[in-house]
């Protein structure tokens, strides 16, 4: 996984009273997607295969179209997926962000972390070229598909 | 946004923010950088970064003088990071429940 420098990330870790396996269910079925992430799911769970979502928002504001690719399937311990949105209000086109869950057992079930990444966020603090290295990337992703096509 | 993508995906409004990013300038000088774009053009290109909300235009006197505003992407992570709390809380709920119901999938045969 190529690492950009400087970008910014979202790192969640939560406890959950149920086995990974479990969980893991939970990040590759259709029937579980849609009882906690989204309205509707259309997934092929292995490297490549898609990771389709429909979002609405809580004022029922939508539909709003993820449009993903598993990049690590690994029950019941990891898995990795690009997200984007497509043609959304949302700056992040299809294949420009990575959300990785890793699972854990523990005593008390399952340790989760997710970790969304190469979120286009502009850096703070001076860090301008940073900000338009950004932007290039986004341009690229915008202008050029999806890098993540195939 | 849209308007965003849209805005950064010409190469002459991403050199724009460019000169911007850390100091601000007139339309004027900002044309005289281009040798191969008109002054109606970048003003054009200025009106779509500002729409887009990566720029800032401030009226001195009668010159407009423009900066990059790379807040214009902010508001992404607060989103998301609302978004995933409430969906994890979901996702702990609903895994648990799952966990406890009678013969519930464990994973294939």
């Amino acid at each position: 996984m190529a690492e950009a420098v400087g970008t910014e990330q979202i790192v969640k870790e939560i406890q959950i009273g149920a086995s990974p396996e479990t969980v893991f269910g939970f990040f590759t079925e259709p029937d579980k997607l849609v009882r906690w992430l989204c309205s509707e799911a259309t997934v092929d769970p292995r490297p490549g295969g898609v990771c389709r979502q429909t979002h609405y928002a809580d004022d029922g504001a939508g539909p709003y179209l993820m449009r993903g690719e598993y990049v690590e399937v690994v029950p019941p311990s990891r898995v990795v997926f690009t997200w984007g949105w497509e043609g959304s209000d949302m700056n992040t086109p299809p294949g420009s962000t990575t959300v990785e869950v890793t699972l854990e057992q523990d005593d008390a079930g399952t340790r989760l972390t997710l970790v969304h990444r190469d979120l286009p966020e502009p850096a703070r603090d001076g860090h301008d070229s940073g900000w338009v290295h950004k932007l290039e990337r986004l341009a690229v992703a915008a202008t050029g598909g999806d890098p993540e096509a195939r | 946004m849209q308007a965003i993508i849209e805005a950064i995906a010409e190469p002459r409004r991403r050199e724009i923010l460019r000169l911007v990013r850390a100091t601000e300038l007139p339309a004027g000088a900002i044309a005289a950088h281009f040798d191969d774009v008109t002054r109606p053009a970048v003003s054009q290109h200025l009106r779509t970064l500002r729409e887009a909300g990566l720029v800032a235009e401030r009226r001195d006197g009668t010159r407009r003088l423009y900066r990059a505003r790379p807040e214009g992407l902010a508001g992404l992570r607060e989103f998301l990071d609302g978004f995933w709390d409430e969906r994890l809380d979901a996702l702990r709920r609903e895994a648990e429940i799952e966990e406890r119901r009678p013969g519930g999938r464990g994973g294939g045969n």
